[in-house]
């Protein structure tokens, strides 16, 4: 069966060795612009987690937290200073590679990727010893699943922070080329920035 | 070419396979011991890790993930030699390739393979309504039916062939080489047979398939055995798909459109399909999110739909409706876009109102999001809703009324050409129209709380997805078969197609209009002894138009085996994508074309849409002689 192949119409197109460059018709590089809608479709999963926790808190009326459970304010919000200051440590990185600093670039992934790694820890043991579990009550499912929700979105973030830190350290990326470094950033900065509306409206409110 | 196991391909993703089944097996035994659990061996614990982990180890052993691997690990990724470009025999289309073309040509047969399946339901379903009492399988059989059919034809068919024609069609509509993210594109592909299987495979399930409709309401899908889990978890899989390549037509369109082709130059199917990937990716991850909600409270035993532990039900339908209306305009936008192309082209004149075409798109775009409750007037949800909801569902038939009398206006005073997809054209506008109607009466609230739940909800639901999403993409498949294949399809047959389809479809829903109002209820294998005579004439009726899609079948297999060649533009077309060879060559275009106007000017004497090489001559002279004179240089 020959119908895949092209017919031999009145232009002959076997000369060709490679697509055509493709023209830019926008200023926004691809690659950014695609992370960006896909970060819109998180936060529509985080929206729809939050309304569950809408319905299970303000609808439903139940008590928050639930009675006889507390949440850990004050070790949430040491986390919460861990989590964002990765942010300005990756944003350190970001800069150096941009001048050109290798060495910061490095020091900048590392203690990034650390920090995170001390926040999902430091998540976990929280989990350990908060005291209830999912299956007690709603409210209970709400806190397991906003919190590890955000925790998978760490994690995830993390996997790409340890991609552009093996990169940075076998010599990828330099004053021109640091788009995959950026690209993962931004992601990594809306896991930060999510966080504190997930800690705000856990913890706090 | 010798294929070892370590090479990427089919003996490599069936070894995977197993692995994957070992790593379940595994995962979930450590785990139980891990938390001293008895037994230590659990199946459903198994087979949920397993329908999870093991498409992703089908997906690496297929290849599709070896690029990004090596590129993660920062060693040296293997240069594009375009190999993975193009098909070069019928075999290239059962591996993973990266040329949108071979991409939206996998997407449409596969997609259609799942609709000839979920069909094949749809024939047991009425073969067990002709007459009252029990044929031939039992209830819960006949909820499976039901489900899996609304499953594969709404997840596994009627978006992913929308989103294979446009992956088609749109690179060559906006003068791209390519999809943004060729890649990505392979991998949303290859979910959707993923999530295909796992929904038919439902029926091995131990206590059978997943039967709580495709709506999979909680308190029943979180309740339900095992089976459920293949449609809460093969979900997933073709939501992610779904999203993967709306963010790749999006990136497309705004960032790869040839020069001069601004957005209000853009053909409508290029606009209708920019507006459905910007509903899927807003509207998409609910229906995620839902479906993880069931599964951790049948898992890991969360608690959001267990009322007694200060669970609500109803969160459950308002979020699945947030996602889920919004579908129903993923399953429409394309489709009117397709049918804005096949109008001008054959009424010879421009789209009519082309600006209000577009804005009326991104207006139900909007609105789209205001209206999810209307599914919901018997719900029992809080009362002060359904006012502002009714009121939002019967604005949102003003942008759609707006489509309809523009596409009238378009035919006006045309020369209208009635073949295959034309007639298709017309039937989805006509059908739509009552689809569309009864959709209206629906939104008010006093008659759908006489009618929910019964089969005038059926009626209208196959008005608007079968007269209008289903005809629409007959229409696009003929009038871009002879691109895609290079050969043209049997019009005698087409216009049988058409026909048979047209008359046995109103035949079969039609009536349900009937027996709906008169109380006949949905999604139960037996009914009352009053709606026998109906329910035989509708039986009958759809086993004619079970028998029209062999027609279809029969012409576009034979026609792509020997058909006629077909000419580059055999429609006198203006878009791009008519301006190449049919079918295209590898790359698309020896060089990006220019665009000097807009795309559909017909009849306006010596009207461009592009112009090719700069030397200010279209690639292939129109055959029509008062187009091609006078042809302008730029």
């Amino acid at each position: 069966m020959d119908a895949a192949l092209p017919v031999t119409g009145t232009t002959t197109h076997e000369e060709h060795h490679g697509p055509p460059e493709a023209n830019r018709s926008s200023r926004v590089d691809p690659q950014m612009l695609g992370m960006l809608l896909f970060i819109i479709s998180e936060i529509m999963v985080f929206g729809a987690f939050f309304t569950a926790y809408f319905f299970v808190r303000i609808v439903g009326d139940n008590p928050w937290p639930a009675e006889g459970t507390e949440l850990p304010k004050l070790i949430a919000g040491i986390n919460t200073a861990i989590l964002l200051s990765s942010s300005l440590t990756l944003h350190w990185a970001q800069t150096s590679v941009k001048n050109g600093n290798r060495r910061g670039l490095k020091v900048g992934m590392l203690t990034t990727f650390l920090l995170g790694a001390t926040f999902l820890l430091v998540q976990i043991n929280e989990y350990v010893n908060i005291g209830f579990a999912p299956s007690d009550h709603a409210q209970g499912s709400i806190f397991y699943g906003l919190t590890g929700l955000h925790g998978a979105h760490v994690f995830i973030g993390l996997i790409l922070l340890a991609i552009v830190t093996v990169r940075a350290f076998r010599g990828h990326f330099s004053e021109k080329e640091h788009a995959g470094l950026e690209i993962p950033g931004i992601y990594w900065h809306f896991v930060d920035v999510m966080w504190v509306v997930v800690y705000t409206s856990v913890y706090i409110v | 070419m010798s294929i070892t196991p370590r090479q990427p391909g089919w003996t490599r993703a069936g070894i995977y396979c197993l692995y994957g089944v070992a790593f379940a097996f595994a995962l979930s035994i450590a785990t139980r011991a891990g938390l001293s659990y008895d037994p230590l061996v659990d199946g459903e614990s198994v087979l949920r890790i397993a329908l999870l982990g093991v498409p992703f180890f089908f997906l690496v052993g297929l290849g599709l993930f070896t690029y990004w691997f090596r590129w993660a690990a920062g060693a040296p990724t293997i240069p594009e030699d375009h190999s993975g470009h193009g098909a070069k025999s019928w075999k290239s289309y059962l591996y993973p390739n990266t040329d949108h073309k071979v991409i939206g040509i996998q997407y449409v047969v596969t997609s259609f393979f799942f609709m000839f399946v979920g069909g094949l339901m749809a024939m047991l379903i009425r073969a067990e309504l002709a007459a009252p009492g029990r044929q031939f399988v039992d209830a819960n059989t006949y909820n499976g039916l039901f489900s899996v059919h609304a499953s594969l034809l709404i997840f596994l068919f009627i978006i992913p062939v929308f989103a294979g024609l446009a992956n088609y069609v749109l690179p060559l509509m906006i003068g791209a080489p390519d999809m943004a993210f060729p890649r990505l594109n392979a991998l949303s592909f290859w979910l959707l047979p993923v999530a295909g299987t796992m929904m038919i495979a439902s029926f091995f399930a131990p206590g059978g398939s997943f039967a709580s409709g495709w709506t999979a309401y909680a308190p029943l899908s979180t309740s339900a055995p095992i089976g459920q889990e293949f449609f809460t978890i093969g979900v997933q899989f073709a939501g992610a798909s779904s999203i993967a390549t709306a963010l790749n037509f999006l990136v497309t369109i705004i960032t790869m459109r040839a020069p001069g082709m601004s957005f209000f130059r853009m053909p409508l199917l290029v606009w209708a399909n920019f507006s459905t990937s910007l509903l899927v990716v807003i509207a998409t991850p609910f229906v995620a999110a839902s479906q993880f909600f069931v599964l951790l409270d049948r898992s890991l035993g969360f608690n959001f739909f267990d009322a007694g532990q200060g669970g609500d039900v109803l969160m459950y339908q308002h979020v699945f409706w947030f996602y889920s209306h919004p579908a129903v305009y993923i399953m429409m936008l394309p489709g009117f876009g397709i049918v804005s192309e096949i109008l001008a082209v054959k009424s010879r004149k421009p789209v009519f109102g082309y600006r209000m075409m577009a804005f009326s798109l991104l207006a139900i775009v909007v609105l789209g999001f205001t209206v999810w409750a209307h599914h919901m007037f018997v719900s029992g949800m809080q009362s002060w809703i359904r006012v502002p909801m009714m009121v939002t569902t019967a604005i949102i038939a003003v942008p759609t009324g707006i489509k309809i009398f523009s596409w009238l206006a378009t035919m006006w005073h045309g020369v209208l050409k009635l073949d295959t997809p034309m007639l298709f054209t017309l039937g989805f506008l006509t059908m739509f129209v009552l689809g569309g109607i009864s959709g209206v009466m629906l939104a008010m609230i006093p008659l759908t709380i006489h009618v929910s739940d019964t089969y005038f909800i059926v009626a209208h639901i196959h008005y608007v997805l079968f007269g209008g999403s289903l005809f629409t993409i007959f229409a696009g498949v003929y009038f871009w078969f002879p691109k895609m294949t290079g050969r043209m399809y049997d019009e005698r047959l087409g216009k049988l197609h058409f026909w048979m389809t047209f008359i046995f479809f109103n035949a079969t829903f039609a009536p349900m209009h009937l027996i709906g109002v008169q109380g006949m209820p949905r999604r139960v294998a037996d009914y009352a002894e009053q709606f026998a005579t109906w329910n035989l004439v509708i039986s009958l009726a759809a086993f004619g138009t079970g028998i029209s899609t062999l027609i279809f079948a029969y012409n576009m297999i034979a026609s792509w085996r020997g058909g006629p060649r077909a000419t580059g533009n055999p429609w006198r077309s203006l878009t791009l994508e008519w301006q190449v060879t049919s079918p295209p060559p590898v790359f698309n275009f020896d060089e990006i074309p220019t665009v000097v106007g807009g795309p559909y000017e017909y009849g306006v004497p010596g009207a461009v849409h592009g112009v090719f090489g700069g030397s200010g001559t279209t690639a292939e002279p129109t055959q029509e002689p008062a187009e091609s004179a006078g042809t302008p240089s730029t």
